[in-house]
């Protein structure tokens, strides 16, 4: 069974007067272990697509399945449980918590889980870690580079340890050499963690490091060669 | 979480600190308000404002102008009900409202010491009997006008010397300065020999005072001169009437610095919840629940008021242990103390306030369309 499944999806936005459909009737389904990346040019859907995927926002009309839960009938406390538990979310801006240190934006999402404190020390420091940022725990975000900010932004969706990550647009604020880190980066916990990963990207070499890759074009899919 | 809270507020530390520092003041007010209300209760109620009466020249009202003969206390001793009287003879600087009013009660030195119940801090009994012109001295006075034991003190036609200084279960109690009754009746100017301002009954427990009272001003009207007894609450809660009306009106006062309050933590709570409604939907898409959101908010609204509300509490409770304020008129007295309820209530409100402030704040963050905010970005 697929870990993401998207079965008759509608979504439509008021704007003025007209209605704009991005997401109409759309099915689409993501293997566990798969590193999928949603392409498009702007205003097309693909964000949209990612919020509902994420329990942010809802269709008009649909289901959408994700790691067996139905999840468009959760009320938003059931909503928020979910992603607390299945679900991590990497921003194009990072969105760290300016307040906290680089080690507590990470450390929250393991405090809203049942963990001791020892084995929430030692998840967040293998996170840290394994975007080479255990030495900048104690960092703020205004101390950190963009690269570095994305980073713990990173640590803190796999913390965790959510059945999909989701990235929207994750390297769109940062320069050149900074994006293909992180995209080397993203790759990696692909491959060596097994994470699920559901991308959002307009960049074309972004979306060539996904194992499968699409394009949201009019409201509907329409498949891309993955470049290998 | 918690820290998420504190440290949000560390972050913003300047609007932080004005925010505590106006909630802080306007608690000040709002205890010293409060203050000068449980003054003003205390000395219209409890046993001994219901159990002992004041007999007063008919129609006067300044201790000046009351003139009693002594010989009353012994036609009122005669009377049902009537436990002991002590002529009284009365003397105040000045009949107007004032805060450094300054009031002698003139009377027998045992009698005084049978019916009240002074606690000496320095001095005594013994060295206050041995001086005709000897004064002890109540400790808010002392503290007020820097008096100690041995000192000469001056006011006006009369000067004391001070025996003893006093503290006393009646707060008003300590603003008065007691001398013997005839070093009052005989002193220069006031030629009062003979005569009295009031005579002050102690009651047997099963009199009923406004009876006694009534009887008493019957069989007088027939003496020289009519009088008016009543109990020593209402014969005070009348003598400082202007006062009463000024302390009701003051009381929209304590409510005014509570709306203040309100106003000042929730508009400071509303515009930090504007500025981070992002943080708010970021703290829910990664699985924040709405609830806690919600809390987040309030924590932050109450940790703003309470900390304000206790501090303006803390600061008032200590100024009016320090100062020994009083206000005055006609020789009556209002001493405002701390007073642990006045504490208990400075809390309660701040908290209470601080929930109300953060109630619609809280409900945005709890409540905000997770898409929207995180756009704002």
């Amino acid at each position: 069974m697929a870990l993401v499944e998207l079965n008759q999806v509608c979504k439509s936005f008021q704007a003025g007067e007209e209605t704009i459909t991005p997401l109409a009737e759309v099915d689409l389904s993501i293997e566990e272990g798969e590193f999928f990346a949603l392409m498009g040019p702007s205003g097309t859907g693909k964000s949209t697509l990612l919020n509902l995927v994420s329990g942010i926002d809802r269709p008009d009309a649909g289901t959408i399945t994700v790691a067996g839960t139905e999840i468009t009938g959760l009320s938003r406390t059931k909503l928020a449980d979910w992603r607390a538990a299945h679900l991590g979310y990497i921003f194009q801006t990072h969105n760290l918590i300016p307040v906290l240190t680089a080690y507590e934006n990470v450390e929250l999402p393991t405090l809203l889980l049942k963990l001791s404190a020892r084995e929430r020390r030692q998840r967040v420091e293998l996170a840290l870690e394994a975007v080479g940022l255990g030495d900048r725990g104690a960092h703020y975000p205004r101390q950190l580079s963009g690269g570095q900010e994305q980073r713990v932004g990173i640590a803190r969706a796999i913390v965790a340890h959510p059945k999909v990550v989701v990235a929207d647009e994750p390297t769109g604020s940062l320069d050149s050499d900074t994006s293909e880190q992180i995209q080397v980066l993203l790759q990696r916990l692909n491959r060596e963690l097994n994470i699920t990963l559901l991308m959002v990207t307009h960049e074309a070499e972004v979306a060539a490091i996904a194992s499968r890759q699409l394009i949201l074009d009019r409201g509907q899919f329409r498949e891309r060669e993955a470049v290998h | 979480m918690v820290r998420y809270v504190l440290k949000t507020l560390w972050r913003h530390r300047t609007r932080t600190l004005l925010t505590v520092g106006g909630a802080a003041v306007a608690m000040f007010v709002f205890c010293f308000v409060g203050a000068v209300q449980e003054g003003l209760t205390r000395l219209t109620t409890g046993s001994e404002a219901d159990r002992s009466l004041i007999v007063f020249q008919e129609n006067r009202f300044c201790p000046t102008s009351s003139r009693l003969p002594e010989d009353y206390a012994e036609t009122i001793e005669e009377m049902a009900g009537v436990d002991e009287v002590v002529p009284m003879q009365v003397w105040t600087n000045n009949c107007r409202a004032s805060l450094d009013i300054i009031v002698f009660h003139g009377a027998d030195p045992q009698q005084l010491q049978r019916t009240r119940s002074l606690q000496f801090l320095a001095g005594g009994w013994q060295s206050f009997a041995a001086r005709r012109d000897a004064a002890i001295v109540g400790r808010s006075v002392a503290h007020r006008r820097g008096l100690a034991v041995g000192d000469t003190f001056t006011i006006g036609e009369l000067s004391v010397q001070v025996a003893g200084i006093f503290a006393s279960p009646l707060p008003s109690e300590e603003n008065l300065i007691y001398t013997s009754l005839e070093f009052l009746q005989y002193t220069r100017g006031l030629e009062t020999a003979g005569l009295v301002t009031q005579h002050e009954v102690q009651l047997r427990p099963d009199a009923d005072p406004d009876r006694v009272a009534a009887a008493i001003d019957q069989r007088l009207r027939a003496g020289p001169v009519a009088t008016t007894t009543r109990r020593k609450g209402a014969f005070q809660a009348s003598t400082l009437a202007d006062l009463v009306d000024l302390i009701g009106f003051a009381h929209w006062l304590g409510y005014a610095c509570v709306g203040l309050v309100l106003s000042l933590v929730a508009t400071t709570t509303v515009m930090s919840v504007q500025d981070r409604l992002q943080e708010y939907a970021i703290l829910q898409t990664l699985g924040v629940r709405p609830l806690m959101a919600f809390r987040l908010v309030l924590t932050e609204s109450v940790l703003l008021c309470l900390a304000g509300g206790v501090l303006g509490t803390l600061l008032a409770l200590a100024a009016l242990a320090w100062g020994g304020l009083a206000i005055g008129a006609e020789g009556a007295m209002i001493a405002f103390r701390p007073s642990f309820r006045l504490a208990v209530s400075g809390a309660v409100v701040s908290l209470v306030v601080g929930l109300l402030a953060g109630l619609a704040p809280a409900c945005q963050a709890g409540t905000t369309s997770l898409v929207t905010a995180l756009q704002r970005g």
